[in-house]
């Protein structure tokens, strides 16, 4: 059942008997804004810290422990030029159970009280010990960043590839020196603006009635927080023609035992007579699997890294390659990436090849489905952006479709636009 | 309860066993083989560190082809890990389930090691020890098992050193092979859709290769827990490990029942719904990067609670004071017994959502003599005098020890 239930407030419900578990997600979407994206982040941590039912950490966490082990969880993600603040819970399925409960009212009430009782010190702020000790953590999390240099990289190229967008400057998680900045009243004050003015998706997935949960979702505290004007969710695209022309680079030196190379590279929009899976088969046989060229190339026959690998981007078309290196055989692996890049522009890449990449997108999608969190996001992309998914049947048509010709035309439209190296010394 | 999981075994004369669990709606077969054979397993220090890590990264290599290449032609993923006492060999589905499980079983039966597979394989596995000594969590981890268990080969890092990789060949990782990866030391979990008989005669059609004489494992003996200690590192955030060794003289599905009374003291103890957690937060001494680990593996119990803090010595001090029998005692009531069972037993079926987490925990649990599926019975039937006795007898304040790593 797919249903909008108020101005831009849609109510979607998956009954699938195959899970042990049940989930409910409830995602607040809105632009992304560089002056709110730390509050945001912080915002997600307050309210799954406690309520006004639970009103310390400790007796959120027995509730929980109560509903056997239900797993509240509540975080902020780039969803398009959206932030997306998710609320979710999944609990067991009571059929599962060795006592009766009802999990799914409880679970949606707890959810609830999350969302729309938050912990309140007095109008207009958050309890102090629950926004203090969330402020502290994040803060802590912050300074952790520098220490994970994977992430490091990645935020590296993150920096230049978005360079001429500040609303993606600031990383999803925050930025230390506007939270050092951010009281409890102007949090709050964005709370309220969440509740009233954010887009909001639903989603339930799990062996439930999907009349049973609407009449019981709208008789919850949901259907009273509903109403109001809401963001509409109009999709921007980021362009990357400035760096096409003039690639952004960047080195940065740490005391390191490995270093680490992240590179960036836009493909063009394809032509409808091409396959729409050519980038991603493009992307497998580059550096996508165990069986890629990069894999092969650079660590199995060169030994010059553990980890290398690329990842494809289809919103906005940006195939990325991440890999582990010592800092003296860098050239000679971006020589070597370099080729790898040839040998599939140059078609000379074999049908097996070919064929492995369709086989390994077919069962990727075939195997996604086994888990909770793929209905979900299907979900979400269907409410926003629904033109970037495939049915089955399309599915099948575009893999069909797909011949050695669209996977080179794919590649030799190819630049590189970005390169940061973070060199261990 | 409804609908619980089934499962078909059967262990062959040689003692290889087999376990299969249909997963109903579910598009995939998720097939692995795991050896009761780690990172430990060093015959006391005889052998270099990582050589069972290196032998897992080396299995996929046979004459003329890799095995990720066999798994591949047949639509599967594959991949495998070793960890400080078993290492496992893994695949992924939609179709060909059988000609997958004939590649794993080949994958697992047939070394073929040379001097110069070996030789450059050297160079990505030292790479991974690069990665891993850049993690400061991973390293803090190593070095309170120093000192848990000081000089013992659970303290070095699972793939080695960059010094104990030169004296690894292709001669000691054949004669390790063929002591560890013996059918009575291994088994196999198929989780999906397939036909039982078809895999046991697959299974016992396979080549298992003759068991060679059993050297004589030299008795472990563990040196005295280390006092502690600390290190510098260029990070900006520093990590506490408080650790705890416990001797436990019990049999292995003793083991398995030791292991969640473990879990659930220090739950109650400094879990998130303790006091201790919410008060150690209000003071500042933790974030939310807190968490404790309970391992209970063959010889090998311990507990080690770690995080990030500004004050490593107010977080071992509140430690040492808490983690105590007399403060369980006051804080553990039925009420918030029964809490953390139901707590235990959501997590068991959280994992049935997923095939590798069932073939994971069932492989593993086999070599402890559990079955996987009762394993709720088993989590029922501890009482609340179980772990009060359990804490009473381990938890005490003269087998702990800490680690500190601070920033530069």
């Amino acid at each position: 059942m797919r249903k909008s239930i108020a101005n831009n407030v849609v109510l979607n419900v998956n009954p699938i008997k195959k899970f042990r578990t049940i989930k409910i997600q409830i995602d607040f979407l809105r632009p992304l804004s560089k002056d709110e994206t730390t509050k945001r982040r912080l915002l997600a941590n307050v309210l799954s810290n406690s309520t006004k039912h639970y009103p310390t950490f400790k007796a959120l966490n027995d509730r929980e422990m109560e509903l056997y082990g239900s797993e509240i969880n509540v975080y902020t993600r780039n969803l398009l030029n959206f932030n997306d603040l998710a609320f979710s819970v999944e609990f067991a399925d009571p059929k599962f159970l060795l006592h009766d409960i009802n999990q799914l009212e409880e679970n949606l009430k707890l959810l609830g009280e999350i969302v729309f009782q938050p912990n309140l010190q007095s109008q207009g702020e958050f309890d102090n010990t629950a926004f203090d000790t969330e402020k502290r953590n994040l803060m802590s999390n912050l300074a952790s960043v520098g220490d994970n240099q994977d992430l490091v990289s990645i935020l590296g190229l993150t920096s230049l590839l978005y360079q001429n967008n500040p609303d993606r400057q600031i990383p999803i998680f925050g930025n230390i020196d506007q939270l050092d900045k951010l009281t409890n009243k102007e949090l709050y004050k964005h709370y309220i603006d969440v509740i009233k003015n954010d887009a909001i998706i639903v989603n339930v997935v799990g062996d439930v009635d999907e009349g049973e949960f609407e009449k019981i979702f709208m008789n919850s505290m949901f259907a009273d927080n509903i109403d109001g004007s809401r963001h509409d969710l109009k999709i921007h695209f980021d362009k990357f023609d400035e760096l096409v022309e003039s690639p952004a680079k960047k080195e940065e030196h740490k005391h390191l035992n490995q270093s680490r190379l992240a590179l960036a590279y836009l493909t063009k929009k394809i032509d409808q007579d091409v396959s729409r899976l050519a980038p991603q088969a493009m992307n497998l046989i580059l550096g996508g699997d165990d069986q890629s060229q990069l894999f092969l190339q650079v660590r199995e026959k060169n030994s010059l890294a553990y980890s290398v690998s690329s990842s494809y981007q289809p919103i906005n078309h940006l195939v990325t390659i991440q890999a582990g290196l010592d800092a003296k055989t860098i050239e000679q692996a971006i020589d070597l990436i370099n080729k790898q890049i040839d040998f599939v522009k140059n078609d000379k890449f074999s049908d097996d090849q070919i064929e492995h990449a369709k086989k390994v997108l077919d069962t990727r999608r075939e195997i996604s489905s086994d888990s909770i969190q793929h209905y979900i996001m299907r979900s979400i992309w269907e409410t926003v952006y629904s033109k970037s998914l495939l049915n089955d049947e399309q599915f099948k048509g575009e893999l069909n479709k797909m011949d050695r010709k669209h996977i080179v035309t794919v590649a030799q439209d190819m630049s590189a636009i970005a390169q940061y190296r973070l060199i261990g010394d | 309860m409804a609908d619980k999981l089934q499962k078909y075994s059967k262990k062959l004369p040689n003692g290889y066993e087999i376990e299969v669990v249909p997963l109903p709606g579910y598009n995939q077969v998720y097939g692995l083989a795991m050896t009761d054979f780690g990172s430990v397993n060093t015959r006391n220090g005889e052998l270099p560190a990582g050589i069972a890590h290196f032998i897992e990264h080396k299995l996929f290599a046979k004459p003329g082809y890799d095995v990720s290449e066999k798994f591949a032609e047949y639509g599967a993923n594959s991949n495998a890990y070793t960890s400080y006492t078993k290492t496992a060999y893994l695949f992924q589905t939609l179709d060909k389930p059988y000609e997958n499980l004939k590649v794993l079983l080949d994958l697992v039966q047939n070394p073929h090691f040379t001097e110069e597979n070996v030789a450059s394989e050297r160079g990505i596995i030292d790479q991974e020890i690069q990665m891993y000594l850049d993690m400061p969590e991973w390293v803090l981890e190593q070095r309170i098992l120093g000192q848990l268990y000081p000089n013992d080969p659970i303290s070095q890092d699972i793939a080695g050193t960059s010094e104990s990789l030169q004296h690894i060949n292709k001669d000691n990782l054949l004669d390790t092979y063929r002591q560890n990866y013996r059918p009575d030391n291994m088994d196999l979990v198929i989780v999906g859709d397939v036909d039982f008989k078809k895999i046991e005669n697959i299974v016992g059609n396979s080549n298992f290769h003759e068991v060679p004489e059993l050297k004589p494992i030299p008795k472990q003996v563990f040196e005295p827990i280390g006092t502690g200690g600390h290190e510098s590192m260029e990070i900006t955030q520093g990590r506490s490990a408080y650790g705890i060794r416990i001797n436990a003289d019990v049999s292995l599905p003793e083991l398995v029942k030791l292991q969640f009374e473990l879990n659930m003291i220090m739950e109650t103890l400094i879990g998130e719904a303790s006091d201790n957690y919410e008060k150690m937060s209000n003071l500042n001494i933790i974030d939310d990067s807190f968490s404790y680990n309970v391992v209970a593996e063959n010889n090998y119990c311990f507990i080690i609670v770690s995080g990030s803090t500004n004050y490593p010595e107010k977080f071992q001090e509140y430690l040492k004071k808490h983690l105590s029998f007399n403060e369980l005692k006051d804080v553990l009531d039925e009420k918030r017994f029964e809490r953390i069972k139901r707590d235990a037993i959501g997590s068991y079926l959280f994992a049935q959502n997923s095939p590798d987490a069932i073939a994971n925990q069932m492989a593993e649990l086999y070599f402890y003599n559990v079955d996987y599926l009762r394993l709720v019975s088993l989590i029922d039937s501890i009482s609340y005098d179980d772990v009060l006795r359990v804490a009473e007898q381990f938890v005490t304040d003269d087998n702990c020890t800490y680690y500190n790593i601070l920033p530069k």
